[in-house]
């Protein structure tokens, strides 16, 4: 109610414009282009640029020396990357890591985020325990998850000695023990970061909405179903697109937990691009792959978004 | 408030401009008062354990300066993992210094990109600094009939072994043929130390057994790899280390394993009994395991006899460079015995054949590595090198593994070998 006479009155507003001089009206529209400018300016060199560079590149077979003639290849690369049975198996080690990380991340981030949106004392030191593998450097928790997951590292340690398992597991020596090792480093630095928007957002969860639900006698299942998931919509949204972003761009942690390995079994696409490019030089080659991903991650985020859009547009 | 914010301003602009000056005055390394400066890149600093910067930067530089007047030498220490990408951006941004330490593999790969200078045709005097150093060794600056650098100092894998372990299988010794492994992991077999182990299946790996064996990888004239790399003699040794690692006798860490406990771990840790590795492994266990004595002794023999893979660096000159005739006297200076010997205690090997008694002079542990070199192969001089250690690494583990046969696994891996070699 409140929310549609607002927009009532600010269309109303917008076609009665004010008496104000015709001249300030004219120079007012180049101001905030002036600002966004230099944002825009370094954007366009840092991110722009470089992107079209690939797309350049990924026709060709780039060389990379300043004076070297490269050969125009069309899609040829692109042809390449579909017949290329390792692309496959990166682009599958990939997908494997979106499944099994964005989820708990979510669902972990968002039951932390609750707990810790009720008033306690030592509410200020937990965010901050949970945040800290957020901020902390990526190799070193990549090198710190390497050792736990050794063959005599603490996770096997752990499970012998419990006897859940003989404790002799390779982990790091198969592609899926590899991978869920690499999954399991991603969620556990991933939860933090969720869990602060997730926080964000429950302070906008309207509290008489929520008492009002308490009166009706919802318990505490309906009052978060019915309650709080819609009014936190948004910051689901955010997280999910980001986190699927994110994860297509898991390069560090597999670098350094198994290098690929073994047998370029718990490749990524970005360390199998990152081989090709600068181990054995195929650049136009690695900018392809780079270009299919980048095509692949706006596709699913614009998907993604339409998801999330189309059902605010169905709940009144 | 206000005024810091414009001072910061002000400091930020003349910071940026400077920057751009900097970056556009035509720096062509000679100065007004005639002094030539040559730069050179390497990683001599070893990640912090800066023994050998040391002394390039306050003894050999400065000897060179002396007997030089008018030539400076300007040293830039680059991490080795860094090293090759900067190299490859510098070469496309055309940002080369005028002398490189290149990673010996790394050399065909930018004389194919046409950013390093010929010494062969360049240098009056190259045959003659050529003949001074191990074949093996010069092998690695050869690219299409040119070579392209010079040895620069050198390394060899020799089998080390723990001595606790040889006791524990009844040897005196260490293994000094393939028989005699094989008999070393039989007799070790239930107790709970490995024969052997390594870090991966790629050729500075698999070379030394390979050609031990008796078998190659390519053609001598690197068109075909397919006839040799599937040879019988292969089979056999590969199928020795497939026995091995079947066993339990191979550590994990050969296919790949990352988890597996490392060689320079395992081995004073007495999990492992031997391992392939360098002249560098004393200094690293002097210092984590000082009461570790290792034992040196040459790659175990097969058919072929006792050969191991030559590694180092070689030093290459620019085709950018604007100093070429300063910078190749600086090359010829790295030749010099007074250069080579310098960096022998900091565990660099010469790679002047003559002066490896002296070398062993000032360094006793080194006599096995020395001896070793002089029959030490280079792996496949081809710009594309890394792709090998790809191919070996991916193609191998499925016989490893038992999922395939090793005759199988190398005719694979020699089929994409060739189209490497093809393209």
């Amino acid at each position: 109610m409140t929310i549609s006479s607002l927009q009532a009155r600010a269309a109303a507003d917008a076609v009665a414009p004010g008496p104000r001089p015709r001249t300030r009206r004219r120079r007012f529209p180049a101001t905030p282009y002036l600002f966004l400018l230099p944002g825009f300016v370094l954007f366009a060199v840092t991110v722009v640029y470089p992107i079209t560079q690939a797309v350049q590149m990924s026709l060709y077979d780039w060389r990379i020396i300043g004076g070297a003639t490269s050969e125009f290849l069309g899609l040829a690369n692109y042809a390449r990357a579909l017949g290329d049975d390792h692309f496959w198996l990166s682009f599958g080690n990939t997908v494997f890591y979106l499944i099994a990380t964005i989820p708990p991340q979510i669902v972990l981030g968002l039951v932390v985020a609750l707990l810790l949106h009720a008033r306690s004392p030592i509410r200020p030191f937990l965010r901050v325990l949970y945040y800290l593998p957020v901020v902390t450097s990526w190799v070193v928790v990549s090198l710190l998850f390497r050792f736990l997951f050794a063959d005599q590292g603490l996770i096997n340690w752990t499970l012998g000695t419990t006897g859940v398992t003989g404790g002799d597991t390779s982990w790091l020596a198969d592609r899926w023990s590899g991978m869920l090792a690499i999954s399991a480093l991603g969620v556990w630095k991933g939860v933090g970061w969720s869990m602060m928007i997730f926080l964000a957002a429950l302070q906008g969860v309207p509290q008489s909405l929520m008492e009002a639900a308490t009166v009706d006698g919802a318990n505490r299942w309906q009052r978060f179903r019915a309650v709080t998931l819609p009014a936190i919509r948004a910051a689901m949204a955010f997280v999910t697109v980001m986190l699927v972003i994110g994860a297509f761009n898991v390069f560090i942690s597999v670098y350094l937990m198994t290098g690929g390995g073994p047998a370029g079994r718990t490749d990524v696409l970005l360390t199998y691009m990152y081989r090709l490019a600068f181990g054995d030089l195929e650049f136009g080659y690695g900018s392809a792959i780079a270009v299919i991903l980048t095509l692949v991650v706006l596709v699913l985020s614009l998907a993604q978004l339409r998801l999330f859009r189309d059902r605010d547009g169905v709940t009144p | 408030m206000k005024r810091p914010i414009r001072i910061l301003a002000a400091g930020s602009t003349v910071a940026a401009m400077a920057l751009i000056a900097a970056g556009c005055s035509a720096d062509d390394g000679g100065d007004s008062d005639g002094t030539v400066t040559i730069t050179f890149w390497g990683s001599y600093g070893n990640g912090g354990n800066s023994t050998q910067q040391d002394v390039l930067e306050s003894t050999l530089i400065p000897a060179f300066e002396k007997a030089n007047p008018g030539v400076q030498v300007e040293y830039l220490d680059v991490p080795y993992d860094d090293l090759l990408q900067k190299l490859t951006t510098s070469a496309a941004g055309d940002e080369l210094p005028d002398l490189v330490r290149a990673d010996l593999g790394w050399v065909p790969r930018f004389a194919d990109l046409g950013v390093l200078v010929p010494l062969s045709q360049e240098m009056d005097d190259f045959q003659e600094l050529a003949d001074a150093t191990y074949p093996g060794v010069l092998a690695t600056n050869l690219w299409e009939g040119e070579y392209y650098g010079l040895p620069l100092d050198t390394n060899t894998r020799v089998l080390i072994s723990n001595p606790a372990a040889l006791e524990a299988a009844g040897l005196s010794a260490p293994p000094a043929t393939f028989e005699e492994l094989q008999a070393m992991a039989e007799a070790l077999d239930g107790t709970d130390i490995t024969a052997f182990a390594d870090g991966g299946l790629g050729a500075w790996n698999l070379m030394p057994w390979i050609w031990s064996g008796g078998g190659d990888i390519t053609d001598a004239d690197l068109t075909t790899s397919t006839g040799y790399l599937d040879s019988a003699a292969n089979v056999k040794t590969i199928q020795m280390l497939v026995d091995l690692y079947q066993a339990g006798q191979a550590s994990s860490g050969l296919v790949g394993n990352e988890g597996a406990i490392s060689t320079s771990e395992g081995l004073p840790g007495g999990n492992y009994a031997t391992i392939l590795d360098g002249p560098w492994m004393t200094g690293i266990w002097a210092g984590q395991f000082p009461d570790f004595a290792p034992v040196y002794s040459p790659v175990p023999a097969g058919d072929g006899g006792s050969i191991s893979v030559v590694g180092g660096e070689d030093i290459v000159l620019t085709a950018s460079s604007k100093h070429k005739e300063e910078a190749m006297d600086f090359i010829r200076f790295t030749q010099s015995e007074e250069f080579q010997l310098a960096l022998v205690p900091t565990g660099q090997l010469t790679v002047i054949e003559s002066l490896g008694d002296k070398q062993i002079e000032l360094d006793p542990q080194l006599a096995v590595f020395t001896e070793q070199l002089a029959t030490a192969r280079n792996r496949l001089a081809i710009p594309n090198a890394s792709e090998v250690d790809t191919i070996l690494n991916t193609e191998l583990v499925p016989a490893f593994e038992g999922a395939i046969s090793v005759k199988e696994a190398l005719e694979n891996a020699a089929a994409k070998i060739d189209e490497l070699l093809a393209s």
